[in-house]
């Protein structure tokens, strides 16, 4: 068909439109794009290496040490796979080397650079400490009194985040890291600490489902069970599907967000180009062309859009993909993603905004044609609306606020196109805001609502008596009936420094009953009153407690009971003790230190969370940006494009281009505090939510802050944007020939 | 006779507020005539041109071109009507902007079974060297001849043209009636022309005045004047 030939022509008369059309398409889709390919790609990375390298389902300590033979007797009883593992702890100027004795049935490593350690005096070690030190291979490195060489890197898959402890909150690849060498060599270093490893299922057909309490209870009931740590309660496993699930989730949001507004825009702004061409619509239906004609006639318009940007979203994704990808993984091992586009998201993301934007111009179209094809001749298609611009006919105002309202609620599209740009870029970028914020509100308060105390000392065996000062407490792990891990901790303190509040405010005993956190409460689901079944994760004995309170504490999952009744819970002696918490540093022998912790570190892992999040709230406030200047353009353009006549009329009237563009684009000025305005609130909402869906994750609960300062600077780039398109469009009144225009004046 | 019209009723709104734009009106124009309808402003001409063009329906009467009625047509049926019996013509051209003169009229000719030869009709309008321009290149009369050789292009049985000089000039005027007039010559065409200029009657075969939505008055004009001699 020879109107085809309008295509082409009609965009490069039209450049800006399609330009903003495709660039509001481009930007609604890469997110989503990046997110899900790098979500889908790591999780990927993880099945792979998880499997190939034989991960844990589980490691565990005993108190008595299991012999080979009974390893052997316990495979073939319960149909796991279990190996005991060496690995000693030595520590050289401050920084703390984990060597391990090789396994050879689960938790393989992977040398990933260089050669396997299986000469004396060689050395590997796990790979980000490397990179981040600048260790090559062939260097030497001292451990203890030592030197050895590396030969090579490795990644272990229950070190993919490397954490030195399992309950530390941020990784440590700066004082930290793993090594393998050879066996006569890790004979030399001395006597090394045994944990065990164990695989239920995937390596022995014998393993039934129900083998894993039994084999728990045998381990228990024979070997007296120290510790015992699932896979899913491992942090340093978890953390790398965690991280995938949250691309994963943030690209759904996103795609439920971004694209659907996006393209609710686009489809608004085609509907109104198709309103526009009515008079042409009527033509061409006089001459003839049938609905199904038309209708297919104005598709083609809407679908370039479509098809330009889920083409160029497709090139440019499959470009910074990998990129864009490795920069969310820069807080684990180097783990080797490859982050591809499918052919089929590439297809999908091709077809779903162009079937979108041809949906929105064919309803459009068939609306029009409804109407009598002498009303489209006369350009009165939308006869309707034109009752909206009547309003205040009669009223003694100024013409420019008549102009302006008639123009504001007489095309409710286009003003929603422009409110919509304005809210939705203050919207993204304040969202960006807002998590940084709470972020850094969280690290202030939560130092308050954790307690009074600075230091913390989990220590490796129990007291019964504590002659270091501080405050002895008595913590330690039970599972609820998910398998999920939460600390039992006790105190007979009624002073304590944990100083244990709930909403109120007032004070709480635990002398006589069981109080859980209000983060355990939301993510168990549990509340006042509740009678709760817990396990010892050791005995996996039943222990039913009922829920006495809730403390104000978003950061852990914790029960605060007292002394006797959390050693009843774990079944040690009522005076024992293994953690002390203190105001000062105190004097404990480092022999029977676990691990030393100060409140302060609190600030050092919200710095690594901020850390994470920074290039995605970059990423947010630079599409904020965008959206809000192509929206905003392509609305006000459309303003421009639609009032060509009254522009040209004011020109011939003797007005000058500035007061032009004030009469004509000065109306929309009121979206812009508006959208800012209502943005606030819903910014607030939408992370509120954020961190709900992902406090599992984060392992607390981030009350959602936004700052006044960020408000003020989410406020600033809005505007600046908003002026920025309006400067633009400012211009293109300039450009409107008053004679011209006035020439195609109607009758 | 080719069109014929019968107490024709077209209504618009309801009640005290309604306003009859056809009240009861009857026409009668021959096959090949020259028809041109005469009226103030409100008078009717318009609705009566977009009924003969199957553009609107009639609330009441009759209706019959050639000997068939569009009373009754569904709206796919009208479209067809106006795809291949009736060309249009406006005031204000109405050519697809992005469009060339001579893709202007094959918009017409694509979807026409037997159209005329697009080279024929270029020449008999006389806008072969135009063909390759853009509406917004050429002048009022120049558009408006490209508008003709569009509804033209399907060799209509019935021409139908809306103050087709209404934004012309005196000379512009004339030289878009003489073409008129020969289309109607060279291809047979009924050719019915709205205006307020009774200046333009004078080439008419048929000359209809209308007020008030009737037909006051239906002459034949026995002295008709080549469109070359109007004086507008």
């Amino acid at each position: 068909m020879k109107l085809r030939r309008r295509y082409i022509r009609n965009i490069r008369q039209n450049l800006s439109f399609y330009t903003a059309s495709t660039v509001l398409t481009m930007a609604a889709l890469f997110l989503f794009f990046l997110f899900h390919i790098a979500g889908n790609a790591i999780l990927d990375f993880a099945d792979e290496f998880f499997e190939k390298q034989k991960l844990e389902d589980a490691h565990f300590t005993t108190y008595i040490p299991i012999s080979e033979s009974d390893i052997e007797d316990m495979e073939e009883e319960y149909g796991v796979t279990l190996e005991a593992q060496s690995y000693i702890n030595i520590d050289t100027d401050g920084t703390t080397a984990r060597i391990f004795q090789k396994t050879r049935e689960v938790d393989l490593y992977d040398v990933t650079k260089g050669e396997d350690a299986d000469e004396k005096g060689e050395v590997i070690l796990s790979e980000g400490y490397a990179v981040n030190m600048d260790i090559s291979t062939g260097d030497q490195i001292r451990i203890g009194e030592e030197d050895y060489t590396v030969t090579g890197f490795f990644q272990r898959p229950d070190y993919l985040y490397m954490l030195e402890n399992e309950d530390d909150s941020y990784k440590n690849i700066s004082t930290f890291f793993l090594a393998y060498m050879s066996e006569e060599d890790f004979a030399e270093l001395g006597e090394p600490n045994c944990q065990y490893l164990v695989r239920y299922s995937g390596d022995n057909d014998r393993y039934s489902g129900n083998d894993e309490k039994a084999f728990r209870k045998a381990v228990n009931e024979k070997y007296h069970m120290h510790s015992y740590t699932s896979a899913e309660e491992n942090q340093r496993i978890v953390m790398v599907r965690s991280q995938a699930e949250m691309f994963l989730i943030m690209s759904w949001m996103l795609l439920c967000i971004l694209p659907l507004v996006a393209v609710a825009l686009i489809c608004i702004i085609i509907s109104r180009k198709v309103k526009t061409e009515q008079q042409m619509i009527g033509t061409l239906s006089a001459m003839g062309y049938t609905r199904t004609q038309l209708a297919r006639h104005y598709a083609g318009f809407a679908a370039i859009p479509g098809i330009i940007g889920g083409v160029l979203t497709s090139v440019v994704t499959a470009v910074a993909a990998q990129p864009y990808g490795e920069l969310g993984l820069t807080d684990y091992e180097p783990m080797r993603i490859s982050c591809s586009l499918s052919w089929y998201a590439a297809v999908l993301g091709i077809v779903i905004p162009t079937v979108m934007y041809v949906l929105a111009a064919l309803l459009s179209v068939r609306r029009l044609l409804r109407q009598n094809t002498v009303l489209l001749l006369n350009g009165s298609g939308d006869e309707g609306r034109r009752k909206l611009r009547r309003v205040l006919a009669g009223r003694k105002l100024s013409f420019r606020i008549k102009f302006a309202v008639r123009s504001l609620i007489g095309s409710p599209a286009r003003s929603f196109v422009v409110f919509l740009g304005v809210f939705l870029g203050s919207f993204i970028m304040l969202t960006g805001f807002s998590i940084y914020d709470s972020a850094r509100h969280t690290a202030d308060t939560v130092q308050t609502s954790a307690g009074e105390y600075e230091y913390q000392y989990v220590l490796g065996e129990l007291l019964y008596e504590n002659p270091y000062g501080g405050e002895l407490l008595l913590a330690a792990p039970v599972e609820d009936e998910k398998g999920d891990t939460l600390t039992v901790m006790g105190t007979d303190n009624e002073q304590s420094l944990l100083n244990l509040t709930d909403k109120e405010g007032q004070k709480i005993s635990t002398k006589d009953g069981y109080y859980i956190t209000s983060l355990a409460a939301y993510l168990c689901r549990w509340e006042n009153g509740d009678r709760v079944t817990l396990y010892n994760p050791q005995s996996l004995e039943q222990i039913h407690i009922r829920i006495s309170g809730i403390v104000e504490n978003d950061t852990a999952q914790i029960i605060y009971t007292s002394r006797a009744n959390a050693a009843e819970m774990t079944g040690v002696d009522k005076n024992a003790g293994n953690m002390i918490i203190s105001e000062e540093k105190l004097d404990i022998p480092e022999n029977i230190v676990e691990s030393e912790s100060r409140k302060s570190d609190l600030e050092e892992q919200v710095d690594t969370i901020i850390d994470q999040t920074s290039y995605m709230i970059d990423t947010m406030v630079g599409l904020g940006i965008v959206i809000c200047i192509a929206s905003v353009y392509v609305a006000v353009n459309m303003l421009v494009s639609e009032n060509r006549r009254n522009i040209s009329m004011l020109k011939v009237l003797g007005y000058q281009d500035r007061k032009i563009g004030r009469i004509v684009l000065g109306s929309n000025h009121v979206f812009l505090p508006l959208g800012i305005l209502l943005s606030i609130p819903v910014a607030y909402a939408f992370c509120g939510l954020f961190f709900r869906m992902f406090a599992d994750m984060m392992g607390m609960l981030v009350s959602p802050y936004l700052e006044l300062e960020s408000c003020i600077l989410a406020a600033v780039l809005t505007a600046g944007s908003y002026l920025a398109s309006m400067y633009f469009v400012q211009r293109k009144t300039r450009k409107v020939d008053a004679a011209e225009c006035l020439k195609e004046q109607r009758e | 006779m080719f069109i014929c019209l019968k107490d024709a009723v077209k209504k618009y709104g309801e009640g005290e507020a309604a306003v009859y734009a056809l009240d009861h009106a009857d026409l009668v124009i021959g096959k090949g005539e020259i028809c041109v309808i005469l009226g103030p402003s409100g008078s009717g001409k318009s609705t009566m041109l977009n009924m003969l063009g199957g553009l609107d329906t009639l609330d009441a009467g009759d209706l019959t071109i050639e000997g068939r009625s569009l009373i009754g047509l569904t709206p796919k049926e009208r479209t067809l009507y106006r795809k291949e019996e009736a060309g249009f013509v406006f005031q204000f051209y109405n050519l697809i902007p992005d469009l060339t003169v001579e893709e202007n009229i094959e918009v017409v000719s694509d979807i026409s079974e037997s159209p005329l030869d697009l080279s024929e009709v270029l020449g008999a309008l006389e806008l072969e060297p135009y063909r390759r321009r853009f509406p917004r290149e050429l002048s009022g009369g120049q558009q408006q001849r490209a508008a003709i050789a569009r509804a033209m292009i399907k060799n209509p049985k019935l021409l139908l043209c809306d103050e087709l000089t209404g934004a012309l000039d005196t000379r512009s005027s004339k030289n878009v009636l003489q073409f008129v007039e020969k289309m109607n010559r060279q291809y047979g065409t009924t050719v019915v022309i709205i205006t307020h200029n009774e200046a333009i009657a004078k080439m008419a075969d048929q000359i209809i005045w209308i007020r008030d939505g009737r037909v006051e008055k239906s002459v034949f004009n026995e002295k008709k004047i080549p469109a070359e001699e109007l004086e507008l």
